[in-house]
């Protein structure tokens, strides 16, 4: 072998992996221009305009936390916006596992009704918050009642489609056995499908809970009431260190929250035996 | 005791569960200031209010298309930017890259991003920057990191030590490891997951929006505020559209990336 040339791949010689990055590196910058440009946004107002944020935080700080006894009702507004977020998860996890019963091919009374359901659900699981907030607030006025109700929609959305998944995947043996006892069909839902699959639909609810408490934030903004609805008045009458000390709040409040989940779902886990 | 075969024995060891549920959820309802009366009439109203929303007007349908562009554009700036950050956060949170301190700092900066939804990052940027999609994008992109950095500081951490340290005594430095190693390794899943939060930023620009960060959510707001509700519809219909799109494209993407198809 010997003078035999050594051949390198071109695609491997330094010079070529060097050009292709750079060229690749350019094409990103330069797409990234182009949709600043299609915005109308001028990327650098980051820098340029960087005083206005410092302006924002020097406004922010301290955090006025007189506010939690010169104005009692943000404790209330605490308590309405996870509230919100329980009552939400709650009564929307209870639909959401009635309706998975009629979405999973199992359960479902005929292929009519599972696809109907079905599609119901991944319309409402593409139907942004805030569509179906804007509805409520105009059906039942302004206030906590419209946001639950909204959360409530969106649980329904979430967890009607992963409850049915769960309950299609059951072990149909025991549904069987006991079918040929003579068991009815709720009688099956309740003896053999439903400890199958509270396990997961109790795992579930918590997930929801927390996401659930997050949008009850958001959704308080937009005039759902809680303490999104305190930040967004403070803000808007530029009282920014009441604003830091609601955010401060909310922060802690949702900290609290998942731990206190975290706290209810070890024990309910340990007593999972007992729960089946 | 039994009645109708259900025995006292039996479930009466949930009565204490069954009455602290029963509080709470009183206790919730009465400060959501739940009423069934206000939801029969809500429900009245929503009925007699659908001929207002009905049929859309889809001449407006033409207006629509330049914001949901200017959603995607936004998310579509946001997502990367969004990406970038979470990789200088999430190796500075990752215990076998950074000093102690260090990490201890971005995982909680981290932890408190998540602990804020959007909506309230983007209120501190709109008084800052004003309304606009500037601030929309960096509120998506702050937003993402709360989720991204803590997946790559999860990921890094994971890294097998004996290939960092193989590199190490070939004499790389630490800005070498970190290039030659740990990026090649967290790329793919950092490239699934960031496809996965554009997605979840779509979703969230349409509330951003709302507030005023532009796009389709603002065409939305706008419309319902207007009284405008036929062309609401079609505002909602097309957010519904955008937000389904996008979640068919990241599945098939994140798809393909997970067998190797588009590595």
């Amino acid at each position: 072998m010997i003078g035999a040339p050594l051949t390198v791949p071109a695609r491997l010689l330094p010079s070529v992996r060097l050009r292709r990055r750079v060229a690749l590196f350019a094409a990103s910058i330069a797409g990234l221009a182009g949709l600043f440009l299609y915005l109308h946004v001028d990327p650098l107002i980051l820098v340029s305009d960087f005083h206005y944020v410092t302006g924002v935080i020097d406004e922010m700080l301290p955090p006025n936390f007189r506010l939690l006894w010169v104005k009692p009702s943000i404790w209330q507004s605490l308590v309405q916006t996870v509230s919100m977020a329980f009552l939400g998860t709650l009564v929307g996890a209870g639909i959401a596992f009635v309706i998975s019963v009629l979405a999973a091919g199992n359960t479902a009374p005929n292929g009519a009704v599972r696809l109907v359901v079905r599609t119901l659900l991944a319309t409402e699981r593409c139907t942004p918050n805030i569509v179906v907030l804007l509805v409520l607030l105009i059906a039942v006025g302004i206030g906590p009642f419209a946001a639950m109700l909204s959360l409530c929609v969106g649980s329904v959305g979430m967890f009607g489609k992963l409850f049915a998944d769960a309950i299609e995947q059951v072990d149909p043996a025991p549904g069987e056995a006991i079918a040929a006892a003579g068991a009815g069909r709720l009688q099956i839902l309740r003896y053999a499908v439903l400890p199958q699959v509270l396990p997961s639909v109790v795992a579930n609810s918590f997930y929801a809970f927390d996401v659930n408490l997050r949008a009850a934030v958001a959704l308080g903004v937009f005039g759902g009431g809680g303490i999104g609805f305190e930040i967004n008045v403070a803000r808007s009458v530029l009282r920014y260190k009441d604003m830091f000390a609601c955010l401060i709040l909310v922060m802690v409040m949702i900290n609290l929250m998942e731990h206190a989940a975290d706290f209810i779902r070890k024990r309910l886990f340990s007593l999972e035996g007992e729960l089946r | 005791m039994t009645w109708n075969g259900y025995s006292l024995a039996r479930y009466g060891r949930y009565a204490r569960t069954v009455a602290v549920l029963a509080l709470l959820i009183a206790v919730a309802a009465w400060q959501c200031e739940v009423s069934l009366s206000d939801l029969v009439r809500g429900i009245v109203k929503g009925l007699s209010m659908l001929s207002l929303f009905l049929p859309p007007d889809w001449s407006a349908f033409s207006e629509m298309v330049r914001p949901a562009l200017v959603t995607v554009v936004i998310c579509l700036i946001a997502t990367p930017m969004g990406a970038a950050l979470s990789i200088v956060f999430g190796l500075a949170g990752a215990r076998n890259v950074a000093p102690a301190w260090l990490r201890m700092i971005s995982r909680s900066l981290i932890a408190a991003e998540r602990g804020l939804p959007e909506i309230v990052i983007l209120l501190i940027l709109v008084a800052a920057f004003g309304l606009g999609p500037f601030a929309g994008i960096m509120a998506l992109a702050i937003g993402s990191v709360g989720m991204l950095g803590k997946l790559v500081g999860d990921a890094v951490e994971e890294i097998d030590a004996r290939i960092l340290d193989s590199a190490a005594a070939v004499g790389a430095t630490r800005l070498q490891v970190i290039r030659h190693v740990i990026l090649p390794e967290i790329l793919p899943s950092m490239v699934s997951n960031s496809i996965f939060r554009f997605e979840v930023n779509i979703r969230a620009s349409v509330l951003l929006g709302a507030v005023g960060a532009g796009g389709i959510g603002f065409e939305l707001n706008a419309a319902i505020n207007q009284l405008e509700y036929s062309r609401a519809t079609v505002a909602a219909l097309t957010s519904l559209a955008l937000v389904f799109l996008s979640e068919r494209v990241s599945d098939y993407l994140r798809e393909r990336i997970l067998t190797g198809e588009l590595a």
